[in-house]
Parts: C-alpha cells; structure tokens; sequence
C-alpha cells in the first residue's frame, strides 16, 4: 500500500527526471514484489547511464543525413545531420569553418545564414515566408536559388545535399585586385 | 528499513550494470598520462598579465592564415571582473531592470570599468531599450530578434534615477537597433536624456547612438536632447562595411547621422569608432580617419576586434599596442580633438577621462 502511495507520488517526478518505467519499477519491486508481475520487473538498475562522451549514440546511422558545404574559398565540409536540424543549426553545432555564420541566431534578423542551393532541390523546399524574404533581399550575392539556412530543415530525402556558402564583397574585391595585380 | 534496503540493492546493480556497460569511465593510458603531467589548476588561475616587458617579445602568429584560428596576444589578457564595486553596480542595474551594453556585448574592461579606481568612480554603459536588437551584425553578440519586447516606459526614469545614485559625472548611454520602432526609438532615447539632465545639469552625458536607417530627424531628436557627446560608430574602414555590418548599415549613412547632429546643435561634439583586426589595410585606415575628420568628426576610438562567439567573424589580425600608438599620433596630427588608440580601447572605454581631461587642456590653451 506504501508502495502504491510513493508510485502515485514517483511517477511525475520520475517523468521530470527522464527515468524510464522499467528502472522506477526495479526500485519499487523490493518493497512489494506482488505490485507489478514478475516478468516486467528489469534487472537493468537505475544508474545505467553509462554514456560516454563521443561515444556513438543510440540512433541508428539512418536518421542522419550527409550535407556537403562549398565554403567561400571552394573547400568542401562534408558531415552528417539529424533530420529536422536546420541548416544553421548543423554549422554551429557541427563547429564547421564558416565565418560569421548566423549573426542573429535564427530569428530571421539578418542574412548571414544565406546559402544558395541547386536548382532541384531548391524546389523541394518548403515555401519561403516574407520575413525570410525581407532578409535574403539585403543579402550580397542572391541568387535564384539562394535561401537562408536558418529556415532549412533538414528531410530524409536531402541526404547528400549540397550548398554553396555565397562569396563576400570583400571576397570578390580581392580577387579583382589579385588579378589586377598579376596582370601588370 | 525498506530505503535501505532499495539503496543497498540500488549501489549493487548500478555497479553491476556499469561493468556491463564495458568501455564506461576508462581513458588510455596516455591520456591519463598527460593529464597527470599537465597544467594543474594553479597554472589557470594565477597568470602574468600585465607584463608588458613580455608584450615586445611575443612571438606568436599575430595574422590569420587560411583555416587557423589565432591565439589571444597577452596585451588583451584581462583579469576577471569582482569585487565590491562591481557588485554594487550590477545589483543596482538589474534591481532596475537595466541592461548594459558591457554585459550583452562582453566587453574585455567590465571589470575595470566597473570596479573603478581607488579615486575613479565605476563607469557603465548603460544600453536603453531592451538588450535585444534588430539587427544581427557579424561581430556583434548582443542578442538579435525580429520583434523584441516592447520598450518599458519607465525606462528613461530609472536610468535617470540609477546614474544619479552613482554619482557619476560622465555618463554614455547607447541602445541597440529598433527598426521595429517608427521613429528608432528617438524619442526614448532623447527622453533618458532630458531626464537626466533634469536631476543632474552638471552630468556630461554621451550619446551612443545606432543610425536611425538614415532618419535624419530621428537623428536630430536626440541631438537636441540636451546631450554633450553625440556618438555614432562607423565600425570598420568602407570596404569592409558589407561584411561586418548588418546590411542595412553603411558608411555614408554614418557618416550623414554624425554630419547632421554637427549641423543641428553645432555646439555638439561628436565622436566615432572603428575597430581594427577585421582584414583592413592600413591605407584604408588612413583613408577612413581623413573621411571623417572632413565630416569634422572631433573624436575617434580605435581598438582591436575580438571575436565573440563562434558565430562570429574570426579575427584577421591582432594589432600590436605599437601600431595602435602609430594611429594614435595619425590621428593627432589629423587633427582630431582627441584619438584615444589601443587594443582594449572601446567608444565609451574611459570616455570621461579622455574627454575631460582633453577639454580642461584645450580650454587652458584657450584652442576651443
């Protein structure tokens, strides 16, 4: 009967800490072992957490996705993504090369985040809403199939996709002058 | 009895359970080596920091190559910001509900700032409206949002309040961007002003303000506030602006703000800053400084860009202190009122002493 008292008062607080069922059943299976049938009752313990840092996680290699990024500089970052990260999401999180990516931390304030993509899947994508636009009109360099990463979630069927970080004033600046250089 | 039970049964099968778990809690033997002959605790927590005799002989990539990222140069090593005066000052602000432009953008001088001197008081920027911005520029880690919170209208009353408790008497007010705001916020902003002014006439106040897009009455606004300093930071050399400013900034639309707050209060002094490190040459500095002392600038701040987050733009370079001392004389000889040049200088950075200390010497030789 205590048992069922301290279930009653376990349970939402065994939600708020993550603790799955089986482990809270282990605990209370000691003080009255006719609560639950015996069968259900996990031997596993409620500190397996044995998840070590790097080491590879539960999901299964099908749920992450392969993007190749074409940085500035035509250096290509390849890495995997979790479908539903969006695409500033995986350089941030992923620690790519990309300088100052993502001023505004996605809330459509800027247009740090523009990448443009390849004519077919830049119309698989979802629509694009006026906010998104207002931003990717002051961005340098749009193009026809360009977008804001920050706005791109990633699907299952994006698994190898590609996008081209877009060049910089500054960028193409240098290069003319480059040229300009070796030409005299 | 039964809890004791549970927990004796519970260490028992946790043990149990991480044996199983194989791999768990075990690092190679060289890593652990490593760790056993490397820096100990001691080695972080005291540093040398204001050695400047070790300053010349640093020996350390100062220009950043292709896909490297730079170590911080000793002279911008900074103490960790304590102590009662700091304290003081941030209990004040967010019993207030104020923001600081010192926090939100994580300036390097917090801790000196705001602890002060033993004869200096503390000095804060204080940021009105809010802490977040419209505007998400690429060196710059204020938050960003597309419609941040309405503005408290008590705002302009408690910052008045809090300065006048500090007893300060050089005060820099900034604010983030309001494009959201018809006016950019003008009208707050001018209010803080003539409030503070109201309980403190002797207070030299100091505008740092954003560009209103251009607004020129919105500008003019806050000129007329009854402000001494208006501020306006240019940021980086024309070239430049694209890449590190948000995109509905640009160079002759600062410029024009500093111009017309010259044209309508002509008493005014007006001042600006760039930042150095971000992949400017020198003649673009130079080129810069002359384009604004032509918009007959007064002041101008020159310091190093330190990267804020990794979300942020890498620094390029990091300045030497003697390359920034080199500026500092272009700027003198330019002409400018005063040219404060260093790797931890910022616009509102001892703004007060540079100004004061500047006007006492100038009115003694009777220049200005």
């Amino acid at each position: 009967m205590i048992a069922q008292g301290i279930l009653g008062f376990m349970r939402p607080l065994c939600s708020g800490l993550n603790v799955s069922k089986t482990r809270f059943v282990f605990l209370c299976g000691m003080t009255e072992q006719n609560c639950m049938p015996a069968k259900q009752v996990s031997r596993r313990g409620f500190s397996s957490t044995c998840n070590l840092q790097g080491a590879p996680r539960e999901s299964s290699s099908a749920d992450q996705v392969t993007v190749h990024f074409i940085n500035r500089d035509g250096e290509r970052l390849t890495t995997t993504a979790k479908e539903g990260e969006s695409l500033l999401e995986v350089v941030v999180n992923q620690n790519l090369a990309i300088d100052g990516f993502g001023a505004c931390e996605g809330t459509l304030a800027c247009s740090t985040c523009h990448l443009i993509f390849e004519k077919d899947t830049f119309q698989k994508l979802d629509a694009i809403s006026d906010e998104e636009m207002d931003m990717l009109d002051l961005a340098y360099g749009l193009t026809e199939t360009s977008r804001l990463g920050c706005q791109v979630r990633i699907k299952k069927s994006m698994d190898g996709l590609t996008v081209q970080v877009p060049m910089e004033v500054s960028d193409i600046r240098r290069q003319l002058e480059v040229g300009k250089q070796s030409k005299q | 009895m039964a809890l004791l039970l549970l927990r004796h049964r519970a260490r028992v099968s946790a043990r149990h359970a991480c044996a199983r778990c194989g791999t768990a809690g075990s690092l190679p033997e060289e890593k652990k080596e490593s760790l056993r002959n490397g820096p100990g605790l001691r080695d972080f927590v005291c540093g040398e920091l204001a050695d400047r005799g070790a300053w010349a002989g640093y020996a350390g990539a100062l220009k950043r190559q292709k896909g490297e990222r730079l170590q911080l140069p000793p002279w911008l090593k900074t103490k960790i910001p304590m102590g009662k005066n700091y304290n003081k000052l941030k209990n004040t602000l967010r019993s207030l509900n104020l923001h600081t432009v010192c926090e939100e953008a994580r300036c390097p001088n917090i801790g000196e700032c705001w602890g002060g001197g033993e004869h200096a008081t503390a000095t804060a920027t204080i940021m009105l409206m809010g802490d977040t911005c419209t505007r998400g520029c690429r060196f710059c880690s204020v938050k960003t949002a597309r419609n941040p919170p309405p503005l408290d209208p008590e705002e302009p009353y408690n910052t008045a309040k809090a300065i006048a408790e500090w007893g300060l008497d050089y005060v820099v007010l900034t604010s983030v961007d309001r494009d959201d705001m018809p006016d950019g916020g003008a009208e707050h902003f001018a209010k803080t002003v003539s409030h503070l002014k109201e309980r403190n006439s002797k207070i030299l106040v100091e505008c740092l303000t954003p560009d209103f897009r251009g607004d020129l009455k919105a500008v003019e606004k806050v000129a007329l506030s009854g402000l001494d300093v208006y501020a306006h930071n240019v940021e980086t050399v024309p070239e430049l602006q694209r890449k590190v400013r948000d995109p509905r900034a640009n160079f002759e639309q600062s410029l024009c703000v500093l111009k017309h707050a010259k044209k309508v209060q002509p008493g005014v002094i007006s001042k600006t800053s760039i930042m150095l490190g971000l992949g400017e040459t020198d003649e673009q500095v130079y080129t810069t400084m002359k384009l604004l002392r032509e918009a007959d600038v007064d002041c101008l701040t020159l310091g190093q860009y330190m990267q804020p987050t990794k979300r942020h733009l890498k620094v390029e370079e990091y300045v030497t202190p003697e390359k920034f001392k080199y500026w500092e004389k272009v700027g003198n000889e330019l002409g400018f009122h005063y040219t404060a040049s260093g790797p931890l200088v910022r616009s509102s950075y001892k703004a007060g002493e540079f100004f004061l200390k500047n006007l006492v010497e100038k009115r003694k030789t009777k220049v200005i």
